[in-house]
């Protein structure tokens, strides 16, 4: 395309934006609702699946000797575990170092393990791995082999957060489908506006034998700058909102008891990329709407 | 030129807008068209410049099979035709210049050559002096020059007045009718529909008379009506 041409359509496309500026503004306000209700359904799915991997990396996986272990099957069990690449850190707790763990957990109330000595406890391996996916693999290789009694980690919390992810994901999919459906006919009929007032313009452009696309150009360039004025917008609108809940979320986590569990992404990590989401969900709105539009009276 | 090969035109609703016309115009011809409404001619008009499609038979348009032609090159036709209206329909908004460059614009000519050819297409129009005037500033003979002008402007091969002087007074009609025949001498080929009896009686030009779909008269030098 020519570069005169470019400069034509651009300046159309804000000159239809300015003539129609009621309108406009109607649609750039539906862009934003609908940005920012798929926002919020964006921002839970980007926190939520931040602190699943953030707790599957820190799952701790617990593999309890028999009371009875032989040193060999213990050693076994050790060097299966030493030799495996998946594993990215272990430790070794026998039954004294078990016990001397317990006691510093209750040097508060040590009646709580009074009479209980080291013998009672069950020698141990804490595992760390390096992806959190091998785990259901990984313990069960553990688990057929000789001297190991039980292994605990805490996978049913887990699978619950990923399917609770993938329902959100969900959601936000049909919630998206939804307010595109919504914005994309409001734009259209903004830009309807303008296409009627220059009816006479297009039929005139037709018979002098301009190409649809020409016709086109300048209403593709109004329905995208009200897309991204639109996404603009609840940009800033979310960074703002954003931005107070995940400091007052992370500074104040400890205080109300949830400690490590939950923490929220900070707004510069993730800022770009929403920014990018909004732009172009919000000039597909744009587009759609403006083709829908002008088709009607591209059929001369 | 422009070929017509056997020719009927149905419209969906059933209405017949052309029943088997054959016909061909040579390059620089000069042909009016004439018929009561509804006798074919706005549908001879429409066929030519592809605003309809034949439901049988062959049209042929400079170098383009309107029977068969993709949609994509239904511009390129259109570059080759200059259309002039009965409502001129001129934009309100642009002065008489910006409304002749306009056409130049929409076909992507270089800026250089709008500067040289839309003063040249004033000029021969005789509106040079009007160039910064908007179209309610002129009176209608004005604005149909502007229109012929826009028409001629990219240098079209064919030029197609659909009643271009449906809308004006008689003794500007023959103002019109004129500058239309001088652009005929120029070279470039002329079709004309109209109900204006006068005209056609006294420019003596080749006429096609429709009724109902059918070309019942074609003579050279012609009259309006059977009667001389």
């Amino acid at each position: 395309m020519k570069i005169r041409t470019m400069k034509y359509m651009v300046k159309e496309g804000f000159a239809n934006t300015y003539k129609n500026l009621l309108m406009t503004i109607a649609s750039v306000s539906m862009v934003v609702a609908s940005l920012l209700i798929f926002g919020i359904f964006l921002m839970f799915t980007i926190n939520l699946s931040f602190n699943l991997n953030r707790l599957k990396s820190q799952t701790e996986i617990v593999v309890f000797l028999k009371s009875d272990v032989a040193v060999m099957e213990a050693d076994d069990i050790e060097l299966k575990i030493e030799s495996d690449e998946r594993v990215a850190n272990y430790i070794r707790l026998s039954k004294e170092q078990a016990f001397a763990q317990l006691a510093t957990t209750y040097i508060e109330d040590l009646e709580i393990i009074e009479g209980l000595t080291p013998e009672f406890l069950n020698e141990s391996f804490r595992i760390h791995l390096n992806n959190p996916d091998d785990i259901s693999e990984f313990t069960e290789e553990l688990s057929e082999m000789n001297g190991v009694e039980e292994i605990s980690y805490p996978m049913e919390s887990l699978n619950k957060l990923s399917t609770l992810m993938h329902w959100v994901n969900v959601g936000s999919m049909v919630v998206l489908a939804l307010l595109l459906i919504i914005s994309v006919s409001i734009i259209s009929n903004t830009i309807k506006l303008t296409v009627y007032a220059r009816r006479r313009e297009i039929g005139i452009m037709k018979y002098i034998g301009a190409k649809d696309w020409f016709i086109r150009g300048p209403f593709v360039i109004e329905g995208m700058i009200i897309g991204l004025v639109g996404a603009i917008l609840s940009f800033v609108l979310t960074s703002y909102f954003y931005n107070a809940v995940s400091t007052f979320v992370n500074t104040n986590a400890v205080e109300y008891g949830l400690n490590d569990l939950v923490r929220m992404v900070s707004l510069s990590n993730i800022g770009g990329q929403i920014f990018l989401i909004y732009s172009i969900i919000g000039m597909v709105m744009g587009l759609i709407g403006s083709f829908i539009s002008v088709r009607k009276y591209l059929n001369v | 030129m422009i070929e017509f090969k056997d020719v009927t035109k149905y419209y969906p609703n059933g209405a017949i807008g052309l029943d088997n016309v054959s016909f061909k115009i040579e390059k620089g011809e000069f042909v009016f068209i004439v018929g009561h409404s509804g006798s074919g001619k706005s549908t001879l008009l429409k066929l030519i410049l592809h605003e309809e499609t034949p439901s049988s038979g062959e049209v042929y348009v400079n170098e383009f099979a309107i029977h068969d032609m993709l949609k994509s090159e239904i511009p390129y036709l259109r570059r080759g035709l200059g259309v002039v209206f009965q409502d001129f329909r001129l934009l309100p908004n642009k002065t008489v210049y910006e409304n002749v460059a306009f056409a130049m614009q929409i076909v992507e000519a270089q800026p250089k050559d709008i500067r040289r050819q839309v003063p040249v297409a004033l000029a021969l129009v005789g509106l040079s002096k009007k160039a910064r005037s908007y179209p309610n500033q002129l009176s209608g003979g004005e604005q149909q020059r502007v229109a012929v002008a826009r028409a001629l402007v990219n240098n079209p091969s064919i030029l197609i007045a659909d009643e271009p002087t449906g809308n004006l007074d008689p003794e500007t009609s023959w103002e019109i009718m004129d500058l239309i025949e001088e652009i005929n001498q120029r070279g470039t080929t002329v079709i004309v529909a109209t109900h204006e009896k006068n005209i056609v009686d006294q420019m003596k030009k080749r006429v096609f008379n429709l009724e109902y779909g059918k070309i019942t008269r074609d003579v050279l030098e012609g009259n309006y009506t059977n009667e001389d």
